[in-house]
């Protein structure tokens, strides 16, 4: 389906989700977000801790049922697949570098069934002899030296590595939209940079709509074509290109503080 | 020595017997190892195929034909159990007993009694070995060609995308939803498979015996982890073809040591103490050595 941004980049509207409706419990962590991205764009979300970043691209992945809201990804409403077929428009990199890859399995299989992402599985061999070129090629440009290891099993890698793989596997087949979920903050800084780099190679090189969530300001301020700031499970800032452009970490502070006190005074 | 003696004219039988149980232990690996989901529906559906093969083959049914009705019961027994899991999110361990409970009825249904005798019917074995049914070593050497295709074709299968599909789910749902697997269809299939597989192993086991029984099923779980953990032991797991021998392997060897417990006059119903206290130590032994190691090097920090 069309809408009125057309068939290209990311349409996110009114998104609401409630954890334990009706308990003590009771959490209200999306509250309406909005979002647009244009094809290509690669967006930047930061916002203070339970302010909703995760639940949204969990919600935008599948994994987690909305109350209401829609998603619409190159042209197709998302908003009533379930999280394996959206995988065919979406690819993913968690937080967590033990949930992007299978553990068990060799680096080549984990690459092979990132290869098959999207397509119909069959009978065919799951890996074939002719892909394996291809994947160190992939792998070469992390510079860790796993294209060496295609037959090794992920379970020993560690985690810098293991989150590296999961980023060529999730670009390996350019997704219509990359989700990262903090996908550097459980790393070493050494790692983190390498991964960030990586991220930015994959990125930018073939223009793949890109939603990060980052708790770096720095990387915030740095990185992306637009910047985005949520609190209270709603998009408080939402700053374009040029907005950006003159942006320091202060300001972004001062932003923050400015919205969220506006807001106070207005409830 | 009285003992040896005793056991090497156990040594056919119980290479008959491991080979029979090697299927089992197959369709025990597959949701324990494959799939990292503990399920018991072993214990039903092994009973299940060796019911529907012999009324099948007593009701004058062909032998092919009564075989494929139990690995399609077993599939059934197998799914029934996953969508028991998935649909009213009950553990897999629950969803299974409450199958096997189920089964055990359904199972005198299928027999129309709780058991059924096929002495003088052609069996699998009379069928390639000759009206008497072989000789303990034949009927092994019978069983190992059957091994070898099931095997065969299970790794064939585990190698395709399908089959790495379920690997991938077996390892990290969360991974496996992200690149479009559908986890729930590679768990209820995968079930399925391993409900083929304990129903293939009861169906050989009604015609090595020439008889089914209700109770057949009694313990063949534990017997199924036993093989599977002590081929893990010998074979080691690291790569996908010795994770599928281990089973085989480890079945045949753990009849080796049921035939040497019986050689030292311990009784047919002490088996079932010695296995459970056999898989016991072996799920045990890693934790022990770790608390010794700890205790043994620098405390934890
Ligand atoms: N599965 C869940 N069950 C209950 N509450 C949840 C769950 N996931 C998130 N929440 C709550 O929703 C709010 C938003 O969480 P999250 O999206 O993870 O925040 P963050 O912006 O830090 O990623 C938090 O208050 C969190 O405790
Ligand atoms: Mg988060």
């Amino acid at each position: 389906m069309t809408d009125a941004h057309g068939q290209a980049g990311v349409h996110v509207s009114g998104l609401r989700k409630t954890f334990f409706p009706g308990t003590v419990q009771e959490k209200a962590a999306l509250n309406g977000v909005d979002l647009d991205l244009a094809a290509g764009e690669f967006a930047i979300v930061i916002g203070s801790n339970g302010s909703g970043k995760s639940t949204t691209l969990n919600a935008i992945s599948g994994e987690l049922q909305l109350d209401a809201g829609k998603v619409v990804v190159a042209g197709q409403d998302m908003s009533r697949l379930p999280a394996h077929k959206r995988a065919r428009f979406m690819a993913r990199v968690f937080q967590d570098p033990m949930q992007g890859t299978a553990a068990s399995l060799t680096i080549e299989e984990n690459l092979a069934i990132a290869a098959r992402r999207g397509t119909v599985r069959g009978f065919r061999m799951g890996l074939k002899r002719t892909e394996r070129d291809g994947f160190r090629a992939a792998l070469e440009v992390l510079g860790l030296g796993l294209e060496d290891r295609l037959s090794d099993r992920v379970a020993l890698l560690s985690g810098g590595q293991r989150q590296s793989l999961t980023l060529i596997m999730a670009t390996l087949k350019a997704p219509s939209l990359l989700l990262l979920d903090e996908h550097t903050a459980a790393l070493d800084p050494r790692a983190a940079e390498l991964v960030l780099d990586a991220t930015l190679q994959a990125v930018k090189g073939r223009s793949i709509t890109t939603l990060m969530i980052t708790h770096n300001m720095d990387q915030a301020i740095t990185h992306g074509d637009r910047l985005i700031m949520m609190h209270d499970g709603r998009v408080i800032l939402n700053l374009g290109r040029a907005e950006k452009a003159s942006l320091t970490a202060a300001d972004l502070v001062a932003r923050f503080h400015d919205v969220v006190s506006d807001r106070m005074l207005l409830n | 020595m009285e003992f040896l003696h005793t056991y090497f004219n156990l040594i056919p039988v119980s290479l008959a017997q491991g080979a029979v149980y090697a299927f089992v232990a197959l369709g025990v690996m597959i949701p324990f190892r494959l799939l990292s989901l503990p399920d018991l529906t072993a214990e039903g559906s092994f009973p299940l195929g060796g019911a529907v093969a012999a009324a099948m083959l007593a009701g004058g049914s062909g032998i092919a034909s009564a075989i494929l009705a139990a690995l399609l019961a077993g599939a059934l027994a197998g799914c029934l159990t996953a969508l028991i899991h998935l649909a009213f999110k009950v553990t897999s361990l629950l969803a299974g007993i409450i199958v096997l409970t189920m089964l055990f009825s359904i199972n005198i249904r299928v027999m129309g009694k709780p058991n059924t005798a096929l002495f003088s019917h052609d069996t699998l074995f009379t069928a390639f070995l000759g009206a008497d049914g072989g000789a303990p070593l034949t009927q092994f050497a019978l069983l190992a060609v059957l091994l070898l295709i099931v095997c065969g074709a299970l790794h064939w299968f585990l190698l395709t995308e399908l089959g790495l599909g379920l690997r991938a789910v077996g390892s990290n749902q969360m991974m496996a939803r992200a690149h479009g697997l559908s986890t729930r269809a590679f768990v209820i299939a995968g079930l399925g498979l391993a409900g083929c597989l304990a129903a293939l192993g009861g169906a050989t086991m009604s015609q090595y015996q020439s008889y089914a029984d209700v109770n057949m099923g009694v313990g063949v779980l534990v017997i199924g982890l036993a093989g599977t953990i002590l081929g893990e032991a010998i074979l080691g797991r690291d790569t996908l073809l010795r994770q599928i021998a281990a089973p085989v392997v480890g079945s045949l060897f753990y009849f080796q040591f049921v035939a040497m417990a019986l050689s030292l006059g311990f009784k047919p119903s002490d088996l079932k103490l010695l296995t459970g206290l056999f898989v016991l130590a072996a799920l045990g032994a890693p934790i022990l050595k770790a608390r010794l190691d700890r205790r043994a090097g620098s405390p934890r920090p």
